[in-house]
């Protein structure tokens, strides 16, 4: 209390600081004159400010007075300033802007804490997804929770068909209960949620509530409540526009939210079928704690209910357990198989490189601040001997690299929002659909980050030189003459070990970013083991337009021989996938009748196609024969398989495989897999692009197995752009409620593959980031050299005069530029060897020597740090004698 | 800061009368400079021992009149029981040592 009282006392002094100076010199007037004459009162000056002391403000006024001291310094040398803001407002923008990209993608909470998600687990269930609930039991949960949680919503995500008008695509959905807007506190924009009624399993009233980003691809309109949209083939009425970046449970957010009434239209699961009975385990629980409730109690009373369920419905519910998620819900779902702990580590490693670059900036500038203090050294020298303390001088430093780390911060600020825009472009094209992704833009977060950053640099490159320029040296330097500072040896040394960092990180980045590089080139270059130059595909998938089995196939059926027709279409057939796309069907492939067949068994991609598939590839039937057009319908008696070389050499090395009988391997093995007979051998192709090796392939004719997503492929005349939409337009004629996925050439459909994006987009990144660095090496090469040689323009003068060659003076200094740059390099390859091994098992087709970027990057780096020290060095041939020796 | 406090527990003085008062109730033995009355005043003042305010001197004279509040007080009590302990202790140590 007393403290606080104190507080305000001294603000109040802060505040009227003027009238409270103007009190106490009248105060001391009043003293002095009483005292008489002669006054003994000392200096009134002095003792008002030792009076003032009291007031505890000295510290502010100090900071003030070294700001002051410190924009005025920084005003007087703006070639320094320049450089240093520069410097640091790349290194700081570039670490904002994958921090907020991060920060947006993967540490931003997407609900609040009292926001709780359920997990569950019952010996009839297997493996441990969150999306284990049945509408039942969540209906027997959120009525036996009521105290616990304010609502207990459900909730399903996947995709669906959407055609508002433009053709059916592909969309991000989610099914939800009507309360699950008010669980995740985001009320609608427009119109309503969803009732009770239409909530109610079965009850088939189709309604819908879209997202704010396809709201505005509508018009943005008033008269989008109403409006009809196709969902799965049927008709929907839009009731209601959720709000302005609203994700949803997980990144990315999904486009349209349906009622859990038409969980039948949403979904093609097994448990669509069964939807609502409780054996249906379906959906995902959120739910939100009702205040003051712990974590613990809302878990006890979740095994109580859990306990409840089991004994009412021992046959379901057997071992049903209930409690709180561990987990803050789930991010980036559409990464297959990425969990919470990989991503703090993608996280973790994609904040490696921005820091790298971060850690070259802060060399480069302790780089300047060194070789400018040393420039520095007599003032300092005269302050510290007419009492500046060494705390205070270290302040003065610090203050002057706080005003270029906060005005380098604000820049670096502008910087990031560039740099997060690239990031989040490069990101857009690997997502399946046009989906929510998250805000990434500046958040406190963000901004406690800048500052971190910033605190941090100042911190690292201001402490260093801070105190090595305020030792018990300096005092020395009084005595020194101007010219004798350029043969210290110790400044200039630190100044070249901060140089040679600065090159040797700079090559990690570079020959990080050419491995990248090389990969994507080397992937797209690869020899496929088929002729990728003239092929068309068409993605459909006639199940997003709600048609079942037998209406799917007649599509696929319908639309092979309607493109058949196109004039330009050499060769047509159709498949479950597709080569190079890294993605492929599997299935453990045994020779059939022996025993143990899972442990010989050789896993291949398996593919259901139609006829001509060899002739569309471009490949040659090396046995037997194709499938027929009766094969391509179901009812077939016989199961028959084309198969590849690869695999035909793997199962029966040196034999002949035509005719013999495989199996295919089921992932239950209480059924014996039926055999089936080889009639048909082609070679081998490569199904990814981060595997050299072609992959063993086994296909199967479109009348044995039944997907709903297929790729029609086409051999065309001429690939071009004008097919391509030709193509599209024959599609969509044919049947416009058929969602076309994609048309696209096959290269371009192979770029636009997962595997290729990731190492053209790490090319991309790595080079920027690469490049930045470089920059900045250059910059501190610079720095240093030019700091070297005007601190010895007097011995440069002399050398002149007495009848050095100029060009031997250029050499000299280049000679010593050369050897820093030398050893940096030297220890950046050692850096860059190590990357290699690491990146090796992760990028398609580099070693982890490669000569090519070994040579490269050094090469780039020796000419930018050359031409960084030939500036200096052909200043100093050209200084002039008479000059230099008067300087003195 | 003691002394200042003692003297103005009888009666509120200014910053000269303070000095004098010092001076004269010691028998001429202590003397308080200027250059350290006036920073121990201000002290006093943030930490709310003491009010400060201005009036007319019996000369006419503007002055600037400092009132010991209860806080001060309280707080000359324990530094007057503090000093007792130690100088009784030091007494002692006199004495028999």
């Amino acid at each position: 209390m007393a403290i606080i009282g104190e507080w305000i006392r001294r603000l109040g002094y802060l505040l009227q600081r003027g009238a409270r100076e103007d009190e106490l010199r009248r105060e001391m007037e009043a003293h002095r004159a009483q005292m008489g004459e002669p006054p003994a009162f000392g200096n009134t000056l002095r003792l008002r400010e030792e009076a003032r002391d009291a007031w505890g403000w000295r510290w502010l006024d100090d900071l003030v007075a070294d700001t002051r001291f410190a924009w005025r310094t920084l005003r007087h040398s703006p070639g320094f300033t320049l450089t240093a803001i520069v410097t640091l407002a790349l290194g700081i923008g570039v670490n904002i802007g994958m921090f907020s990209f991060v920060n947006g993608l993967l540490l931003r909470p997407l609900y609040s804490d009292e926001v709780v998600m359920l997990d569950t687990d019952s010996t009839t269930l297997s493996g441990d997804e969150a999306r284990d609930f049945s509408y039942p039991n969540y209906r027997d949960i959120q009525e036996g929770t009521t105290d616990i949680f304010t609502g207990l919503a459900a909730y399903s995500i996947d995709f669906v068909g959407l055609d508002a008008g433009a053709g059916a695509r592909s969309a991000l959905a989610a099914a939800v209960t009507g309360n699950y807007f008010q669980v995740l506190s985001a009320p609608l924009t427009y119109g309503r949620s969803f009732t009770a009624e239409e909530d109610r399993p079965g009850a088939g009233i189709r309604v819908v509530i879209i997202s704010y980003p396809l709201w505005e691809q509508f018009g943005a309109g008033a008269d989008t409540l109403g409006r009809l949209v196709r969902i799965n083939g049927e008709q929907f009425t839009v009731v209601g526009v959720a709000r302005e970046g609203f994700l949803g449970t997980g990144i990315p957010g999904p486009e349209i939210w349906l009622p859990l009434g038409v969980y039948e239209i949403f979904s093609r699961d097994d448990e669509a079928r069964t939807f609502g009975s409780r054996e249906s385990h379906a959906l995902s629980v959120i739910g939100r704690l009702r205040r003051g409730i712990s974590e613990d109690r809302a878990e006890a009373a979740l095994a109580t209910v859990g306990r409840r369920l089991e004994q009412a419905f021992p046959a379901v519910n057997a071992g049903y357990a209930i409690d709180l998620s561990s987990s803050t819900g789930p991010r980036l779902f559409f990464m297959p198989g990425v969990g919470q702990g990989p991503l703090t580590g993608l996280a973790l490693l994609l904040m490696l490189m921005p820091l790298t670059v971060l850690l070259v900036a802060c060399l480069n500038l302790a780089d300047l601040l060194l070789a400018r203090g040393y420039v520095r050294r007599q003032e300092l020298a005269v302050r510290s001997s007419l009492g500046g303390g060494r705390s205070r001088l270290v302040r003065q430093l610090l203050t002057e690299g706080f005003l270029v780390a906060l005005v380098g911060g604000a820049i670096g600020l502008w910087v990031s929002t560039w740099a997060t825009k690239t990031l989040m472009a490069s990101l857009r094209p690997l997502l399946p659909a046009a989906v929510s992704l998250p805000d990434v833009s500046v958040d406190w977060r963000v901004l406690l980050g800048t500052m971190a950053f910033g605190l941090v640099a100042t911190l690292i490159f201001g402490t260093g030189p801070a105190l090595a320029l305020t030792g018990r040296a300096a005092a020395a330097d009084l005595k020194r003459q101007t010219g004798d500072e350029g043969r210290r040896p110790g400044g200039v040394r630190i100044g070249n070990v901060l140089v040679i960092g600065q090159i040797a990180l700079s090559l990690l980045l570079l020959a990080a970013g050419g491995l990248f590089m090389m990969s994507a080139i080397r992937s797209a270059a690869a020899d496929p083991g088929f002729r990728l130059d003239g092929g068309l595909i068409v993605e459909i998938d006639p199940g997003l337009a709600g048609y079942d089995e037998a209406r799917g196939r007649q599509a696929h059926l319908a639309l092979l021989d309607r493109l058949r027709t196109v004039p330009g279409v050499e060769a047509i057939t159709i498949a479950s996938g597709f080569p190079l796309t890294g993605f492929g069907d599997e299935r453990d492939v045994a020779p059939a009748g022996i025993p143990d067949a899972r442990s010989k068994s050789v896993n291949a991609v398996f593919t259901a196609i139609g006829r001509d598939y060899a002739r569309v590839l471009g490949l040659p039937m090396l046995g037997g024969r194709d499938f027929t057009n009766a094969e391509l319908l179901p009812g077939s008696p016989e199961r028959i398989a084309i198969i590849d070389d690869e695999l035909a050499q793997r199962l029966w090395p040196g034999e002949d495989a035509l005719g013999r009988l495989i199996q295919l391997v089921d992932e239950d093995e209480s059924a014996p897999a039926p055999p089936v007979r080889v009639v048909g051998i082609i070679p081998a192709v490569k199904q990814s692009p981060g595997n050299p090796r072609p992959s063993p392939h086994v296909y199967v004719p479109l009348g044995q197995h039944y997907e709903s997503a297929m790729a029609v492929q086409l051999r065309v005349a001429e690939s071009d752009r004008a097919m391509v939409a030709n193509i599209a337009r024959v599609v969509r004629e044919l049947d416009e409620r058929l969602p076309i996925v994609s048309v696209a050439t096959w290269r371009d459909h192979i770029d636009a593959g997962l595997e290729s994006l990731t190492a053209r987009a790490g090319a991309g990144v790595f080079a920027a980031f690469g490049a930045i660095a470089l920059l900045l090496a250059v910059l501190g090469v610079y720095g240093v050299k030019s700091y070297v040689v005007s601190r010895r323009t007097r011995e440069f003068g002399i050398r002149i005069a007495i009848g050095a060659h100029p060009r031997a003076l250029l050499w000299h200094v280049l000679r010593e530029g050369g050897r820093i740059t030398a050893i940096g390099i030297g220890i950046g390859l050692v850096l860059a060897l190590g990357a290699g091994q690491f990146l090796q098992g992760i990028l398609y087709g580099v070693n982890s020597i490669e000569p090519v970027v070994l040579l490269t990057a050094p090469l780039i780096l020796l000419g930018a740090s050359f031409l960084a020290s030939y500036i200096p060095a052909l200043r100093a041939t050209k200084v002039d004698p008479t000059v230099a020796l008067r300087s003195e | 800061m003691m002394l200042v406090l003692r003297v103005l527990k009888t009666q509120p003085l200014h910053g000269y009368a303070i000095a004098q008062r010092i001076h004269l109730v010691s028998a001429d033995e202590l003397r308080v400079e200027e250059g350290s009355l006036y920073p121990a005043l201000q002290k006093l003042l943030v930490k709310g021992w003491v009010t400060a305010a201005w009036r007319a001197s019996e000369s006419g004279r503007q002055v600037r009149e400092y009132r010991i509040t209860p806080s001060g007080r309280r707080q000359l009590e324990a530094e007057m029981a503090e000093y007792r302990r130690m100088a009784r202790a030091i007494g002692l140590l006199l004495d028999e040592a």
